[in-house]
């Protein structure tokens, strides 16, 4: 029991809801299911990114490039469907996400094959593909009138008092939690990242898998940019500008190790939402919105911290007093 | 006894070469069936080639491979493996944060019809396995809270699951108490029921007769010489690893030894050792020996500065010590060559006058500006002395061989001209050649005045060149005793705790 | 007896130059001014060229400090949140009314802490430089953001004003001659001394470079600290050019300035690279920038570029190497 308690993923999950308890006193409204729910759709994009961003981290790599990947998906559906508005929604959502694919693929290519380190191949591509949403749009904007109804509509769809959104995010959460804890893929990841050298003795392939998570980093940064645009209604070249770091953020909280092999898909679900309820507590407890980038900034570093001095490993006891 | 003569493995006439070097020429390499087999020579000599060939990571150059008397290409690991040969490294092969059910199972895992990992029938085997070798490990521990010789058997349980018939141990034993080599003698010894053969690896020529049933000598990528166990003994097989006669394995050098120069009073430090009291007296050369965990590195690394202490008192040449950096130890004297010798010795990027010159930079400097003078004249002289193979100084250090390499960290730390030089395992996993050059080495040096602590894990060696030894269990001195005074029997009882 | 001397370098050949990354970069820069001139009569007028400094001035004074970070297997994400943040000091301190040297003071010092900031946390917890400053990037340009709200500074000193819009003797920027200056400064440190070579055993194995008694810590939290003087440095030429500050002020530069560091030939781990590797390779995306943006290709289309020109300068090599392993 004491290991329980001790556990990380239960400390992460008991500061959320005392979080949102000291919340829902300065602000009952706060509390209302209505509210939570709408934190909770507020989150479910970050929930998506932040689990296949631990994918790429488990196997000691960063995506930096998943907010551009995204708006550039986003863009290039929302261009397409003010030109054929009469395509059914799913074949939007499906080209998004092959479009992600593909961009993820390139980031994996770039890493493996050409071998340019991580860092620089994901900081790379974070400004080309910004900048090509500039040239895809004509640094225009789509607003919300000029997308058709049934491209809107899915998002507003709501079971069980549930988002859509939040919807998609828990059915990311159950193929995750089955492809990192049930299948070989999930734990050669893990096996991968925390011992790179003798993952290959084993015969890993340690290109195919970095194509593989790189790929699967696109895809869903594909999926989010549906639901991003088809959310807010508008595709710009802005949206989602600096959310990277976000999404980084949420994995590191989450216990997600930058020196791979460490992680799980239950706490990098708690680190989004920890974060995610951060971004929507200050608003509700009336901190004006200039001071949130500071304090979510503070409180993540905070968190960090005492994420690493828990990980840190002790000296292995040789003497018993 | 049944003796079977069916060859399992067959290699003919392997080369490999590298740029500017034959690591293999003309290999003939026979393993029989059921047999412990071992594979000797010096470092260099191109055994780890030989293995890395059976194990699918370089190919051959020329030469065919035969595995029951098929020929077979062994293009990469995975084909090494389905092929039923299977390797138990010296490196960790281990993967510190997943359970040793999982690293049993490492990139092979069982999986239901659904594609889905089976971990119910993945338990069931690895304990049936664990149950097998006699080990007390639970499936769900993860690897880095076991001991090394744990680590072991899990390696071992490893080939098994992959269904080898041919298991590499590549000096298994280097790292393990007495009882553990004993227990991992009785393993290979059922594996070789069990109809496996066995690789085997070691410098250590004892252990070699004592367990092995043949044996294939490799010397410059060359067979010198293959043949039974029976047929042979320890000094014709140093003759055939060295090309000479090596008739003093331990040069005993005449010194006098004089008055205390380092004395450490009441060391402690919380979980690691206690009542850490011994000295060091000038010219002396004092051994610390005790299993692997007792302790040993942790007090050197203490006392180097690398780690600080809770409590106790460090004295030096009648004055106190506040030694709270490496900086610190180095500017008083005492040096410290790490067990780790690759990783912690050299800065493969820089040149190698900047490496031998790398700790007494400031000495070399006048206001931080280098002075290419001075070091020239460093680099050039221990050069000399040490013999080093380098085409220019610009050179990378990377680009040593190996033990260019090693004696780059020595010209080092020997141009801080030390008083106290700590050496930790110096020769673990060298060969008899090199080993005697070490060792005379560390006579010149206490001959010049230094004096020497040497951790050490092998009593012959304890025995042949320390005047002293100390020996440590569980993070406590157990007894400091005079070499010439005590037996290999008093030790090992005092290391393991009786 | 003969004393068998060892040289100092490898018998010279004409050819091991050509493989040099400096000599490369050099190529690729002369290119560059060749197919730019030819391109557009502009591009070679010496007063748009001067000019043409301005756009990459500030920058190139970070990468410098950047470069001894990067070679120290490290990294800083937010040197442009710092500007952020020592923008504003320099902002309110005139507003108050306080005294030129005083206003540069609190400037610099609002660098000096914050990048001290990121080095004690770096060091103390031993927590990866590229998650820390990820976080400090946040909690500096939101400190930014705190402050000024959707407020902006327009008055500074005429000194700041000065440094960074005038000309030395009416030819040379003084953002550029600081910058020239920095750079023959940073290439001494860096190659002729100890303080040099110890950045580049701390970035190649840094454990060894403890255990041979550098103190790596120490060294860590300085090179961050200096980041940090050297980016409010940035920020004191920056507002002073721009003569306005918002809080998304010098919003990307991290990016560009890693990317002027990289693409100059450090390598990204740590352990090697060199001051001139750099300084070329800000002249190549100054050069390119500008004759870009002189044939009217938009900002965005650069960008773009460097991107590219980033991950394929280093991709290269690779790409030679799979194709004559493939072949063979």
């Amino acid at each position: 029991m004491k290991n329980f308690i001790k556990n990380r993923d239960f400390i992460l999950f008991s500061i959320i809801i005392f979080g949102v308890i000291v919340v829902g006193f300065a602000n009952p409204y706060f509390v209302k299911p209505s509210s939570l729910s709408d934190v909770l759709t507020d989150t479910s994009i970050l929930i998506i990114l932040a689990l296949s961003q631990m994918i790429v981290i488990l196997i000691r790599a960063i995506d930096l490039s998943v907010a551009s990947n995204l708006a550039l998906s986003g863009m290039l559906i929302s261009l397409l469907s003010t030109v054929y508005p009469e395509l059914p929604v799913v074949f939007f959502i499906v080209l998004s996400c092959v479009i992600g694919t593909l961009l993820g693929v390139l980031n994996g290519v770039s890493i493996a094959i050409l071998k340019v380190p991580f860092i620089v191949t994901t900081l790379g591509t974070l400004s080309i593909y910004r900048g090509l949403i500039y040239f895809v749009s004509d640094g225009k904007q789509v607003y919300s009138h000029e997308f058709s109804e049934n491209f809107l509509a899915l998002i507003h769809y709501k079971f069980l008092s549930l988002s859509f959104l939040f919807w998609v995010a828990i059915l990311v959460f159950i193929v995750m939690y089955i492809l990192l804890n049930h299948t070989r893929f999930g734990r050669n990841l893990y096996s991968l990242g925390g011992n790179p050298d003798a993952a290959k003795y084993i015969g890993i392939n340690e290109n195919k898998y970095i194509i593989l998570a790189y790929a699967i980093s696109g895809f869903f940064a594909g999926l989010c940019g549906y639901l991003w645009v088809a959310r807010y209604s508008v595709a710009s070249t802005q949206i989602a500008i600096g959310f990277e770091l976000t999404v980084i953020s949420a994995c590191v909280v989450g216990g997600i190790s930058v020196m791979g092999g460490v992680g799980t898909v239950v706490g990098c679900t708690l680190g989004a939402l920890l974060i995610g309820l951060i971004r929507n507590a200050l608003p509700a407890v009336d901190i004006s919105q200039f001071w949130q980038l500071a304090i979510s900034g503070a409180i993540i570093l905070i968190a960090i911290i005492i994420n690493t001095k828990t990980e840190q490993r002790k000296d292995k006891t040789i003497m018993v007093e | 006894m049944v003796v079977c003569l069916y060859m399992k493995l067959e290699l003919k006439k392997i080369s490999k070469f590298f740029p500017g070097i034959k690591a293999l020429q003309n290999v003939d390499f026979n393993l029989k069936q059921n047999s412990i087999h071992a594979l000797l020579g010096e470092n260099g000599a191109g055994k780890s080639t030989l293995v890395k060939i059976l194990c699918g990571v370089y190919q051959p150059d020329e030469g065919s491979i035969f595995l029951d008397q098929q020929k077979h290409i062994i293009s990469d690991p995975t084909s090494s493996l389905q092929l039923g040969i299977s390797a138990i490294h010296q490196e960790s092969v281990m993967f510190d944060e997943l359970s040793v059910m999982e690293n049993i199972f490492i990139g092979n895992h069982i999986v239901k019809k659904n594609r889905l990992v089976d971990w119910f029938a993945m338990e069931k085997k690895t304990k049936e396995l664990l149950s097998n070798l006699e080990a007390d490990i639970q499936p769900d521990e993860k690897i880095k809270d076991l001991s090394i010789a744990q680590r072991h058997i899990v390696q071992i349980s490893r080939s098994l699951v992959h269904d080898a018939d041919i298991v590499i141990m590549d000096e298994p034993t280097a790292a393990l108490s007495q009882k553990e080599i004993e227990e991992l003698y009785s393993i290979i010894r059922n594996l070789k029921k069990q109809n496996k053969s066995i690789i085997f690896i070691s410098h250590k020529l004892d252990e070699v007769l004592e367990i092995c049933d043949e044996f294939t000598v490799l010397r410059d990528g060359e067979v010198i010489n293959a043949d039974l166990i029976s047929n042979t003994n320890k000094d014709q097989l140093i003759t055939n690893m060295a090309g000479r006669e090596i008739s003093q394995i331990f040069p005993k050098k005449q010194v006098t030894i004089e008055q205390e120069i380092l004395n450490v009073k009441n060391l402690y430090k919380k979980t690691q050792f206690k009542n850490i009291n011994f000295n060091l007296r000038k010219k002396e050369i004092l051994g610390f020996y005790g299993l692997v965990g007792s302790g040993r590195t942790e007090v050197m690394k203490t006392i180097f500065g690398i780690n600080k202490f809770d409590e106790g008192e460090l004295t030096f040449k009648n004055s106190k010590l506040k030694i709270k950096s490496p900086k610190d130890a180095i500017q008083n004297g005492i040096v410290y060559l790490s067990e780790e010798r690759q990783n912690l010795g050299i800065t493969g990027l820089m040149s190698v006058k900047d490496n031998i010159n790398m700790a007494i930079m400031d000495k070399n400097s006048k206001y931080l500006i280098l002075d290419k003078l001075k070091d020239l004249q460093n680099a050039s002289e221990l050069q000399e002395k040490l013999n080093i193979k380098v085409s220019y100084w610009s050179q990378l250090a990377q680009s040593l061989s190996g033990g260019n390499q090693q004696k780059t960290v020595i010209a080092k730390w020997l141009s801080t001209k030390p008083e106290i030089i700590i050496l930790d395992e110096p020769t673990k996993g060298i060969d008899v050649r090199s080993k005697s050059a070490v060792h005379e080495f560390m006579g010149e040096l206490v001959d010049s005045g230094m004096s020497i602590i040497m951790i050490s894990s092998e009593l012959p060696e304890i025995l042949g060149m320390c005047d002293r030894v100390v020996v440590m269990y569980k993070g406590l001195i157990k007894n400091i005793l005079d070499v010439s005074k005590t037996s290999s029997e008093e030790i090992v009882g005092i290391a393991s705790g009786e | 007896m003969m004393k068998n001397i060892i040289p100092e370098n490898p018998p010279f050949k004409l050819l091991n130059i050509l493989y040099k990354k400096e000599f490369i970069l050099l190529m690729v820069l002369l290119s560059i001014i060749f197919i730019n001139s030819n391109v557009t009569p502009y591009f070679l007028d010496l007063y748009n060229l001067i000019d043409s400094t301005f756009l990459f001035s500030e920058k190139a004074i970070i990468a410098l400090s950047m470069t001894l970070v990067i070679i120290a297997r490290q990294i800083d994400l937010s040197v442009a949140s710092i500007i952020a943040v020592s923008s504003c000091v320099l902002g309110y301190t005139t507003s108050v009314g306080m005294d030129t040297y005083l206003v540069i003071s609190f400037t610099l010092l609002s660098g000096i802490m914050c990048g001290a900031f990121n080095g004690f946390i770096i060091t103390r917890f031993a927590i990866p430089s590229i998650i820390v400053t990820i976080g400090t990037m946040s909690l500096f340009r939101g400190l930014a953001y705190s402050f000024l709200e959707d407020q902006y500074y327009n008055k500074f000193p005429k000194f700041v004003v000065s440094l960074g819009s005038d000309y030395l003797f009416g030819y040379i920027p003084y953002a550029f001659l600081t910058f020239i200056i920095l750079s023959i400064i940073f290439a001494f440190i860096l190659h002729k001394t100890i303080i040099g070579k110890r950045i580049y055993s701390i970035g190649n194995n840094p454990e060894s470079a403890q255990y041979t008694g550098i103190q790596v810590d120490k060294y860590t939290f300085v090179l961050f600290t200096l980041n940090g003087l050297f980016s409010a440095i940035a920020a004191i030429f920056l507002s002073g050019r721009l003569s306005s500050v918002r809080p998304n002020i010098a919003f990307g530069w991290e990016l560009e300035i890693i990317t002027m560091v990289v693409l100059g030939g450090v390598y990204i781990y740590g352990g090697s690279g060199s001051i001139l590797g750099v300084v070329i390779s800000i002249f190549i995306l100054g050069m390119l920038s500008f004759g870009l943006g002189l044939i009217n290709v938009p900002g965005v289309g650069i960008i773009i570029f460097t991107g590219l020109l980033l991950i394929l300068s280093i991709g290269f090599p690779s790409f030679i190497k799979y194709f004559r392993s493939k072949n063979e």
